[in-house]
């Protein structure tokens, strides 16, 4: 089915699915099939922030004190996290825009990447601080094979199913010959792809996020890196958003209450899910190797790390139906609680590098009278 | 109001404070990220009782689960910790 920006097919958004239905036509918000993304749009929206509001002055000096091995272990976790947002900063929109039927769906998809390009954002603003010219940080990105290695697996099930859904809006269902090689698009093989899709989305955003959370959440207990330490709990915050969305998503066609096909599809394609998140699990801990290989850091070692994965792992298989496959009942690092906290997470304004909070502040205060003067 | 756990202590209920804060108050840990009723970190089955919310929960919940970050007791409660 070809894309239309405006469907001007009269449907009903109260019985369409929440993907592979009808395009969708009238962006309205008064009534919603899922009321949760609604929801969800308004408290992700309630979150906004600006990485530059976030003084990031004092990492400078932390950063010179570090040890060689613990720069090592603050870089590569960065250039992880980069990676990870310049996944997610535009894949939700290229992969689900195209094939989604709900409008509240469609909306939470581009607030949803829209913060992403705002945690993007964040890096620069990091890493500019840190050193004159950040390129070396950045270009390392797509040359370092340990990072490489992660973003094939994560950006696959995003590749596949933007590549199918390409195939079948321009060419329809059926056996389509590129490059010499042969596809076969239906309706079911593409929903596979989209339930396999979700469940890396969510393996990447409740599981491989939380390893780097950690990393970075192991130099503030120490009273280091502080500022940077404060834009991750903004990004963590967004972060617990973005996978209750994709669990809501996820669950909602494990239970029938949406697609009936996709609830098959579900039950069908269960192994392959449970092994995203397996391997997500492991390639997690293979990293927590790298970051360790030259030695630990205060309160962080490679075996903490990976008792933490799968701690975390084992409550977000819970949380979409899929068994706990890990032994670890406890948390092994209780203090990260404390800093994915949403109250603790404020930008006091004092700190702001940048005047424009107080400008707003001054605006405001402006009030009618002060125009009496001016006729029209 | 008490509040039993499954396979662990008692603690008193009161509707002052969320369930998750009568819990931490009385030594009982629970799992938490947000505190806020939208990440879903603190999930745990609601056995017997009835609970009500002070903020929408965000977080999916299956039928049998409360939010206990989000959520005071309206009776005495059994709950299973994930
Ligand atoms: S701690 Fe986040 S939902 Fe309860
Ligand atoms: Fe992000
Ligand atoms: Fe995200």
């Amino acid at each position: 089915m070809k894309y239309t920006t405006f469907n001007q097919q009269a449907t009903n958004p109260l019985l369409e699915p929440m993907f592979f239905g009808n395009p969708v036509n009238v962006a309205r918000y008064d009534q919603q099939k899922h009321g949760i993304f609604e929801k969800l749009i308004e408290k992700q929206i309630s979150f906004f922030w600006r990485p530059e509001e976030v003084d990031v002055s004092r990492d400078r000096v932390d950063f010179q004190k570090l040890s060689e091995q613990e720069k090592h272990i603050f870089i590569s976790n960065l250039k992880y996290q980069t990676l990870l947002d310049s996944v997610q900063g535009r894949s939700p929109n290229i992969a689900f825009l195209p094939i989604v039927s709900l409008p509240e769906l469609e909306t939470w998809i581009e607030t949803w990447s829209f913060f992403e390009t705002i945690h993007s954002r964040s890096y620069t603003h990091i890493l500019r601080n840190l050193f004159a010219d950040p390129s070396a940080v950045f270009e390392d990105i797509v040359l370092n094979d340990e990072i490489k290695r992660r973003a094939t697996d994560i950006s696959r099930y995003y590749d596949d199913l933007i590549f199918a859904t390409q195939l079948w809006q321009t060419q329809g269902e059926g056996t389509h010959v590129v490059d010499g090689i042969s596809h076969k698009i239906s309706m079911r093989e593409l929903k596979k792809k989209l339930y396999l899709c979700m469940n890396s989305v969510n393996a990447l955003e409740a599981i491989r996020f939380y390893v780097s959370f950690a990393c970075t959440f192991a130099f503030a207990e120490r009273e280091l890196m502080e500022g940077n330490s404060k834009i991750i709990r903004l990004i963590a915050r967004d972060e617990n958003l973005h996978l209750t969305s994709t669990q809501h998503i996820l669950n909602l066609w494990a239970k029938g209450k949406d697609d009936p096909e996709m609830q098959s599809i579900a039950e069908e394609c269960k192994d392959e899910a449970i092994a995203i998140f397996m391997n997500a699990v492991e390639q997690e801990k293979q990293w927590a190797s790298y970051l360790f290989q030259h030695g630990s850091m205060i309160g962080l070692n490679k075996d903490i790390l990976c008792q933490y994965v799968e701690f975390i792992a084992n409550h977000r298989m819970a949380a979409i139906g899929l068994d706990t496959p890990f032994e670890i009942k406890s948390n092994p690092l209780p203090w990260m609680n404390n800093y994915l906290n949403s109250d603790n997470v404020q930008v006091a304004p004092q700190e702001s590098e940048i005047s424009s909070y107080l400008v707003g502040q001054i605006d405001s205060e402006v009030s009618a009278g002060d125009f009496g003067d001016f006729d029209l | 109001m008490t509040i039993q756990v499954q396979d662990g202590p008692a603690v008193q209920g009161c509707t002052s404070k969320t369930l998750l804060e009568s819990l931490e108050q009385q030594g009982v840990e629970v799992h938490y990220h947000c505190r806020e009723g939208f990440c879903g970190a603190c999930r745990t089955k609601l056995i017997e009782g009835q609970v009500e919310y002070a903020t929408d929960p965000l977080a999916f919940i299956d039928d049998d689960e409360i939010l206990p970050c989000c959520c005071k007791p309206l009776s005495n409660l059994l709950i299973r910790l994930a």
